[in-house]
């Protein structure tokens, strides 16, 4: 069964487009990418840099780093090798927006 | 045109491996013979003046794992240097007299370090390949001198890595400041306070006569006076490995020359990487780029035309360094701007110069703001021109430039 975090509103991640929290210990990056809410973990695979640093690009996700781009829906980096892992991300009726550290793709 | 059925590769870096996994990703089912001539399976060389240096951790180093290279049929060949290419016919022949026919041929034989003339010994390193590293590695403890020459990234990436395993670093560069040509004075300085502020002894305007061993010591002759240390490093620059497409009858000049589509000037022959000297597409002039990125973007272009898939190498050129702790990076040519906008605060190295050329952006280079650059990468494809106070203002978010360009 998930657990759902409480971590950000609707309405503030449209102004702010990424936001990093911390759900259970775990880094997370929130980012508002057309009309979705991502949760991805904030830790690049690749050299460890803050991807809620980054840059959202043609609906990725790009780390400050190396510019490594990812999906947000799958993790997955553009022409490299591994997965950023995601999670899933529910809204509730007011606007709350909740990670559980459950994958993205297991809870969909 | 009849299919490709055999692709042979020459070298054994990141364009190789890139080419390769291009290729089977594009579906090609053919055979992929790599010939790399060093002992080693392809790793990347980034790693080797920064965290493998400083850490001596490899594991992140390889490119083709054993187990990737067999599910995906790939015949890797390492100390196998080929000694004659017949270009018109698709042959290769290696050291050993064996030959290998291939319907096309990928030359990505990289670069070898510039010496300085006179400059060898035990004392004194260069920096090209993973035995480098190792051997720079070795040699280099607490309390150990080290004396580099060259402040360039390779040069300013080695000064981090030996500061971190405890030296005392000294560097000397003939220009006036760091990547002075590259950046000019006023951000060429700021790569200098990153060093000083470090703990590097940085001899700037300073000129190299001669190194040479004396007795334990390795003394630098500056026209600064002698610089005497345990161990000198000499970071100066890279040739390209040009000789076997020369002796074949390419058409080469500072590299091998290639046209926006990665082609040699010999049918079905492909160059990418360090070796190659494209015309680009973006800028209008022939280059030839010393960068990872570089190296990838056209071993996927060479990869794909191989197959038929049309594709021009054309993106701005981009590179990275993280010395010192900052992480630099720089997308696109800042040479030839006529007006250079600072965006965050050069003091506390968290800004992005963009460099613009009538209006247009050219070039980005930014200290902590890798997030500038990768908008900074599309405005420059699109030639984008953008006021300058929405540039200058960090509260003005670029995307928004970017939309409206």
């Amino acid at each position: 069964m998930a657990q759902w975090h409480e971590v950000a509103t609707v309405a503030d991640l449209k102004v702010r487009k990424k936001k990093a929290v911390v759900v259970d210990g775990t880094p997370v990056a929130l980012f508002y990418i057309n009309g979705k809410v991502y949760a991805l973990n904030d830790i690049c695979i690749h050299e460890q840099r803050n991807l809620s640093k980054g840059a959202i690009l043609f609906g990725k996700v790009v780390c400050p780093g190396h510019q490594w781009k990812f999906d947000p829906e799958t993790g997955e980096p553009d022409d490299q090798d591994g997965c950023q892992p995601t999670y899933a991300v529910q809204i509730g009726e007011s606007g709350a927006v909740s990670v559980s550290l459950e994958s993205r793709a297991v809870v969909s | 045109m009849t299919a490709v059925r055999t692709v042979a590769i020459v070298g054994g870096g990141q364009a190789a491996s890139v080419a390769t996994r291009t290729l089977r990703r594009r579906g090609y089912d053919g055979s992929i013979v790599i010939f790399g001539d060093e002992p080693h399976r392809p790793y990347q060389r980034p790693p080797l003046s920064k965290e493998y240096l400083a850490e001596g951790d490899g594991s992140g180093l390889f490119l083709l794992p054993e187990d990737w290279t067999a599910t995906h049929d790939v015949d890797v060949h390492t100390s196998a240097r080929v000694m004659a290419l017949d270009a018109g016919a698709g042959r290769l022949v290696l050291e050993d007299g064996t030959t290998a026919q291939a319907d096309a041929i990928l030359l990505a034989t990289g670069g070898r370090p510039r010496r300085l003339p006179g400059v060898e010994g035990s004392p004194v390193h260069y920096l090209r390949t993973k035995a480098d590293a190792d051997s720079l590695r070795a040699s280099i403890g607490p309390g150990a001198r080290v004396v580099i020459v060259g402040a360039g990234f390779i040069g300013a990436e080695v000064a981090s890595s030996a500061l971190s395993l405890g030296a005392d670093v000294t560097v000397i560069e003939a220009a006036g400041v760091p990547l002075q040509r590259v950046l000019g004075e006023q951000l060429g300085a700021v790569c200098a306070g990153i060093q000083r502020d470090a703990n590097v002894d940085l001899r700037t305007g300073v000129a190299v006569n001669e190194v040479r061993e004396e007795g334990e010591n390795v003394v630098v002759d500056t026209s600064d006076g002698p610089i005497v240390g345990d161990v000198a490093v000499v970071a100066i620059g890279i040739l390209p490995n040009q000789e076997l497409a020369e002796a074949s009858g390419l058409v080469v000049g500072n590299g091998i020359h290639v046209d926006e589509y990665c082609r040699t000037s010999v049918p079905s022959v492909y160059a990418a990487g360090d070796v190659a000297n494209q015309l680009h597409p973006l800028l209008g002039v022939r280059l030839r780029v010393e960068h990872f990125d570089n190296a990838s973007k056209q071993a996927a272009v060479a990869a794909n035309n191989i197959l038929g898939r049309h594709t021009r190498s054309e993106d701005p050129h981009w590179f990275w360094s993280d010395q010192f702790g900052v992480n630099l990076q720089c997308v696109g040519h800042p040479s030839d701007s006529d007006e250079v906008i600072l965006r965050g605060d050069l003091e506390s190295r968290d800004f992005t110069a963009f460099f613009l050329h009538e209006g247009k952006i050219r070039a980005a280079f930014s200290m902590n703001r890798g997030d500038d650059i990768a908008v900074a990468r599309e405005l420059i494809t699109m030639g984008a021109s953008v006021p300058s106070a929405t540039l200058a203002d960090t509260d003005m978010d670029l995307f928004d430039a970017l939309e409206m360009a």
